[in-house]
């Protein structure tokens, strides 16, 4: 034993917690990955929660616009929602932004990543119905490219199909990291009632208009970026006057994305591939980002979501599944 | 508007993180012997106060030129730190494994607030930024809010993968509840031993504190100031073998410990991609 000075002791430990952070030998296996990429939205989330708008009559209008068209089941529960933010604004998106801080905090915390999963999909479910009227799937306005269905209903979609499995499970693996908690089949079925459903609302009448794609891009311009709005005149222009065309189009590819994940494998990453080029080419082009570089953003809108769910379908291939790495942390 | 109350509170996190850094300043002694992250305190110290600053309604700092002159400096000096800790690791793809990139994202990015704000904040030329009515009044926006939304990008990045990894040791640090397939370093496992009081014989307070022969002669702990924290590191993990000790001030255990340590990092990169947001 050799006798230190406490500044010398001191200093070793300090460096100990400081080069705790250095990130040697810990990663991260890929459901741990996609469970952090939703932990950090849901965080994104929360902090856009915070924003000054939010605090005034902005978010209570905001709720009560997705209201109408709505059957009155429904609507009428929006409508007392919008009411109660209205009279209390502060007090309620305060408690809003800080329940979705604690979620994606919780999701990052293994220890609690799994009552954090379970208030997301709660959470997740209550806002698709009070602050997105279900995705606008019942109005007739939802569309692929303007976020049907919902974005905050994938986040509940992601929270089921990365939830944690129990240990003995682990050593089985599964084809893709979204079969883990439901099995394969019950995985595939779920992404083709979702991409399946995206293009249907591809070509319902709203859509399908000459100007129906055209209008709904060339409006996100206002107020981005000039980069950003540049890009969504351009994609405008090119969507003039063809909007049944697109439509279509748009249609087919997001049926090729749905029905893909039951093909073979080069056809199923094929499939996944597109669909992640889709999401994103929507969340750039038709999405802004979902508006927070304009200001007035709740979330990121779907096309991030939908990306984040792709990659929890992407196949993994016959020897990855053959050897586990053993030095990756699952939680 | 947001209420003032809600960025008073992110204000007084601000402030508590630099306080915790200062403390750790003074515990530790840094002039008087090895501590090679002396660096990330400071800069915690000053980040801390210049967010408290730009957050609280009534707290005035410094103007803001002088706070972008004292981040490009922080930002650069964390720069060489960076370029220095990829050399040793082996190239550009190490670098995530390195702990000065975040503190490098959050210079570049508090350079960025003072320098791209206008509106109330930037038409006062000089002024702080506390001058914006600590954000619920008159609050500035933020030129090029594409960069702005990027540092936002990477600070949740940062803040959820530092819980993870933080999260990760602790789990795996108690018996009974380690999970399948984690592998971590011995140095890793013994700091986090220390910071559960656990792995270690601990004296009391006062005690002159003491590490092993092995402990202080380890290669590395102050030859590279780069790798200097690792090198501690393993040092102290050669502590915990049976037979040796360690000893430590209860005040020096609480600052040093990994969840204080990285808990101020996590709340700092929250509360600076909240000022971001506000601010686009």
């Amino acid at each position: 034993m050799v006798s230190d000075s406490p500044a010398v002791a001191g200093s070793r430990l300090l460096s100990a917690g400081h080069s705790a952070t250095a990130r040697q030998a810990v990663m991260p296996d890929a459901r741990r990955r996609l469970q952090l990429v939703l932990a950090a939205i849901w965080l994104l989330d929360g902090v856009l929660q915070y924003q000054s708008f939010m605090f005034g009559r902005g978010f209570s209008q905001m709720l009560a616009s997705v209201a109408p068209g709505n059957p009155a089941v429904i609507a009428d529960p929006i409508n007392w929602a919008a009411k109660i933010v209205g009279e209390h604004p502060v007090p309620t998106n305060a408690a809003f932004a800080t329940i979705q801080l604690l979620i994606g905090l919780g999701i990052a915390c293994r220890r609690t990543i799994r009552p954090a999963l379970a208030a997301s999909i709660g959470w997740a479910v209550a806002v698709w119905w009070f602050g997105e009227g279900l995705g606008g799937i019942l109005n007739g306005g939802a569309s692929p490219v303007n976020g049907a269905p919902g974005a905050v209903i994938i986040y509940a979609l992601l929270a089921v199909l990365l939830w944690p499995v129990a240990a003995d499970e682990e050593s089985r693996q599964p084809a893709f990291v979204a079969a883990r908690p439901v099995g394969a089949t019950a995985a595939r079925v779920l992404w083709l009632v979702l991409w399946s459903s995206l293009a249907y609302f591809a070509v319902t009448a709203a859509n399908r208009t000459a100007q129906g794609l055209h209008d709904m891009v060339a409006g996100m311009a206002g107020g981005e970026p000039g980069w950003l709005g540049a890009l969504n005149r351009g994609a405008a222009a090119v969507l003039a006057h063809d909007g049944l065309a697109a439509s279509i189009v748009l249609a087919i590819l997001l049926g090729v994305v749905a029905v893909g994940v039951f093909l073979p494998l080069p056809l199923s990453r094929a499939a996944v591939g597109l669909a992640i080029v889709l999401a994103l080419l929507i969340w750039v082009v038709g999405q802004d980002f979902g508006t927070i570089l304009a200001g007035g953003a709740t979330d990121p809108n779907s096309g991030l979501l939908l990306a984040v769910l792709a990659a929890a379908y992407w196949p993994a291939s016959a020897a990855a599944r053959r050897s586990p790495d053993s030095t990756e942390v699952r939680a | 508007m947001t209420p003032a109350w809600i960025l008073d509170i992110f204000a007084a996190i601000m402030l508590v993180v630099a306080g915790i850094s200062a403390c750790r300043l003074l515990v530790t002694r840094p002039w008087a012997g090895q501590m090679p992250d002396a660096d990330i305190d400071v800069a915690h110290i000053l980040m801390g106060v210049a967010m408290a600053g730009m957050l609280a309604t009534g707290l005035h700092t410094l103007p803001n030129s002088v706070w972008v002159v004292v981040f490009a400096v922080v930002t650069a000096w964390f720069a060489w730190r960076v370029a220095a800790e990829a050399r040793s690791a082996g190239g550009a793809g190490a670098l995530g494994a390195g702990h000065h990139v975040p503190h490098l994202i959050h210079g570049a990015a508090m350079i960025y607030m003072f320098v791209a704000v206008t509106g109330a904040a930037g038409s006062a030329a000089g002024a702080g930024m506390s001058d914006m009515g600590g954000m619920s009044g008159s609050m500035g926006t933020l030129r090029v809010p594409t960069i702005g939304f990027l540092f936002v990008l990477l600070m949740m990045g940062w803040a959820v993968l530092d819980l993870d990894q933080l999260s990760a040791a602790i789990w795996h640090s108690q018996p009974g509840e380690r999970a399948p397939g984690i592998s971590l370093p011995a140095g890793l496992r013994h700091r986090l031993a220390v910071a559960a009081g656990g792995g270690a014989t601990l004296a009391t307070a006062g005690t002159a504190p003491a590490l092993p022969a092995a402990a202080l002669a380890a290669p590395g702990v102050a030859a590279d100031p780069v790798t200097d924290s690792v090198g501690a590191a393993e040092s102290v993990a050669a502590a915990s073998e049976p037979g040796t000790e360690v000893v430590a001030d209860p005040a020096a255990r609480f600052l040093t410990d990994e969840r204080v340590v990285i808990g101020s990092r996590i709340a700092m990169s929250v509360t600076m991609a909240l000022m971001l947001v506000l601010m686009i």
